[in-house]
């Protein structure tokens, strides 16, 4: 059997096994189990794509390739963690007597599906099917941010799908003029769809429709991505979904809807030239770490910050991309891997302060959280630093590669307010991370007490997270780095 | 051109409804003007494939009619008629400034339309004018209405002048492609739907400028 096709049947039985039987136990084994398998067969099929064949399935509907490689494993990663960490999760909130049958079975079936669509995502080469992933995204998503039923949950729910759904109409759109551009000449079939039979096709290509097509797809995903200014569901999607599928959306479908834009950013560059679609992603990465930096400054809320702090780092990413050139290309994969090891820490420990203190506002968490929760507050302290890229930490030197091809560039300005927004970013970030850790404790007579904390499975991942973000800082393993490069040579030009 | 009158009729006839979705505040009503904005689309899909020979295009009709002009007007309606409430309130922009802007909106749809390359039919230049003008308006509908199955509305409305480029100047969708995007419509629809029935569970209103607690 396809290896391909066995992985992105894995988590789907998962999901439906998890959505709809079984006792709470055998749930939690199904998903954990399932997920666990699931980043097995991620890591195979990319070490098949290292071995020198190419995973297909589908008339290369579906096609390895290394950026997908790199984005499908990362993915995996990101699942299984978020898996075990979800089990731990929701025992805290069966403890608090927080859960319903119905929710169980929500949360056991939409976690596996949600990775489903975002590996779906990653492996299609089929423009059809890339959109059709998207937007199963969405849709297995949208319930997981409503989880908790509450008026805010409900608001973040709604702008998310309606947002989400406009930004997938014009992707659809998109898509369609793609097609309309390529004039027959993409031949028959389904696998007229395919992005290789674009790129093959990109100089017999209309210019003016593909200009339109490429505008429409990157604001559609872009938004997805959560590019400035089309980023406003993200702060409210991530305070409300609970933090394992808080955690899948900062990463997984980050990676996936970033991927989605470099298909068609490729498309574009081999047909009209690097600069179109290149300085329209410089354009909207420079806006998203602007804009990220006066709400990070003025955040009151711990989990919003994260989502600004996602913002940011998918800014980065696109200026990375935008810059262009060979080395800024690599950064900015380096900095895709460095930020989906180091994100689920920051995630992981938030979840657990504001699980113990019922909300993830900063003056309900209340200051000085070290004394309450020493190791989720240690957590947080060391992510924030990885995150904010502070060395000796990977994010650090993936942001230097980044800023470095920039400055050797025609883009010196710009790279200038980039490094200056980075600056007031990270001073931002560890204020507010400070304060919230470091602080005073909190008065005494206050008679709020959080519950104590425990190790539990989740403590546990947060803490295995920890390590494997840490050790990545210093070692690499050379399969990891070989998938970055086969990506940045698939960025960088050539198939 | 018998066929390409028929195609530039049915391609008016779609932003006639649109516009009149813009004039309109009965809830019913509106739902019914997008059934018949589904239904011209399905007549253009279904001329286009019987006047070009390109029988794949009746499925991409079928779909369009069943789906479209008749079950998602269908659990809308039965939706509003669960909650009960069946007019739009005053939009932010009264109805005769809105139709002056969709009437700018239109102009701008048609200008940008005249860049693409002169196909081998004649009505292509109409299809993808009307098309790009109904994204337009659906947007603008999307801002300045404030009931929840008008934001519904707006956004199906957008889906259909995507779908009106994609039969009126692409030589047709793949089939999968095809069924897997009407099976994420028809998904999203019942997401939506059901989600409006949890905000005026919650809110007891479908009013969407409640949901403003979120800031910052």
């Amino acid at each position: 059997m396809n290896l391909l096709i066995l992985t992105l049947a894995v988590p789907l039985i998962a999901a439906a096994l998890g959505g709809f039987v079984g006792s709470r136990r055998f749930k939690e084994i199904v998903m954990v189990g399932g997920l666990a398998l699931t980043f097995i067969l991620c890591l195979l099929t990319a070490f098949e794509f290292l071995g020198g064949t190419v995973p297909s399935a589908f008339e290369e509907a579906l096609r390895v390739d290394g950026l997908s490689a790199l984005v499908l494993v990362l993915c995996g990663f990101v699942g299984v963690l978020s898996g075990v960490y979800g089990v731990g999760y929701l025992r805290r909130n069966e403890a608090r007597k927080l859960v319903t049958p119905r929710m169980r079975s929500e949360f056991f079936g939409l976690i596996p599906a949600y990775v489903f669509a975002m590996l779906l995502v990653s492996v299609s080469n089929n423009l059809g099917v890339l959109w059709i992933a998207v937007e199963l995204t969405t849709l297995a998503s949208v319930f997981l941010i409503t989880f908790h039923d509450k008026d805010t949950s409900l608001e973040a729910g709604w702008k998310f799908l309606v947002l989400g759904s406009l930004g997938l109409a014009f992707a659809l759109l998109g898509t369609v003029l793609l097609y309309a551009s390529g004039r027959g000449f993409l031949g028959e079939g389904m696998a007229r769809l395919n992005w290789t039979r674009f790129i093959e096709a990109a100089p017999s290509l209309h210019p003016f429709t593909l200009r339109l097509g490429v505008m429409f797809a990157l604001i559609g995903y872009g938004t997805k991505a959560g590019l400035a200014p089309m980023h406003t569901w993200k702060p409210d999607a991530y305070r409300e979904a609970p933090s394992p599928a808080g955690v899948l959306m900062a990463v997984g479908m980050l990676n996936g809807a970033l991927y989605c834009v470099l298909r068609i950013h490729l498309i574009s560059k081999a047909a009209l030239g690097p600069a179109f679609s290149g300085d329209l992603l410089l354009g909207l990465g420079l806006l998203s770490v602007l804009i990220a930096t006066p709400f990070i400054l003025v955040q009151w809320n711990l989990k919003r910050l994260l989502a600004y702090s996602s913002i940011e780092h998918v800014g980065i990413m696109a200026v990375g991309f935008g810059l262009g050139t060979e080395a800024a290309v690599f950064g900015a994969l380096l900095h895709m891997t460095y930020h989906s090891l180091a994100k689920p820490v920051t995630f992981f420990s938030a979840g657990t302060l504001a699980q113990l203190h019922s909300s993830s506002n900063f003056d309900r968490i209340g200051n000085g959280t070290f004394t309450r929760a020493p190791v989720a507050s240690g957590l947080l302290v060391l992510g924030s630093l990885i995150v904010m890229g502070s060395p000796p930490f990977g994010i650090f030197f993936s942001e230097m590669t980044i800023l470095r091809a920039g400055f050797s560039g025609p883009h010196v300005a710009v790279t200038a307010v980039f490094l200056a927004a980075l600056v007031v970013l990270f001073c931002g970030f560890a204020y507010q991370i400070g304060r919230l850790v470091l602080g005073p404790p909190r008065d005494p007579s206050d008679r709020r007490v959080p519950a104590p904390e425990r190790l539990d499975i989740s403590t546990s991942t947060a803490i295995v997270a920890a390590m494997v973000a840490v050790v990545s800082a210093f070692y690499l393993p050379a399969w990891l780095l070989a998938l970055i490069h086969a990506a940045s040579a698939v960025v960088g030009g050539g198939v | 051109m018998a066929t390409s009158d028929l195609l530039i009729l049915c391609a008016a006839g779609m932003l006639v409804s649109a516009f009149l979705m813009v004039g309109q505040r009965a809830l019913f009503t509106t739902i019914r003007l997008y059934g018949v904005q589904s239904l011209f689309l399905g007549v253009v899909a279904a001329v286009i494939a019987l006047s070009e020979d390109r029988h794949e295009l009746l499925v991409t009709a079928v779909i369009t009619v069943a789906l479209k002009a008749v079950l998602i007007p269908w659990y809308l309606m039965r939706i509003i008629d669960r909650i009960g409430i069946h007019r739009e309130i005053e939009p932010f922009l009264n109805v005769p400034a809105s139709l002056m802007v969709c009437l700018g909106l239109t102009v701008v749809g048609y200008r940008v339309s005249t860049g693409f390359p002169q196909g081998g039919r004649a009505a292509s230049h109409h299809l993808i004018g009307v098309a790009l003008s109904m994204l337009l308006i659906g947007m603008f509908l999307m801002v300045t209405r404030k009931k929840a199955i008008t934001q519904i509305l707006a956004l199906l409305t957008v889906e259909n002048a995507v779908f009106l480029v994609a039969v009126g100047v692409t030589p047709g969708m793949p089939l999968v492609v095809e069924l897997g995007i009407a099976f994420d419509v028809i998904v999203a629809v019942l997401l939506l739907g059901i989600l409006v029935q949890r905000i005026v569970d919650r809110f007891e209103s479908m009013d969407i400028s409640r949901l403003s607690k979120l800031k910052g």
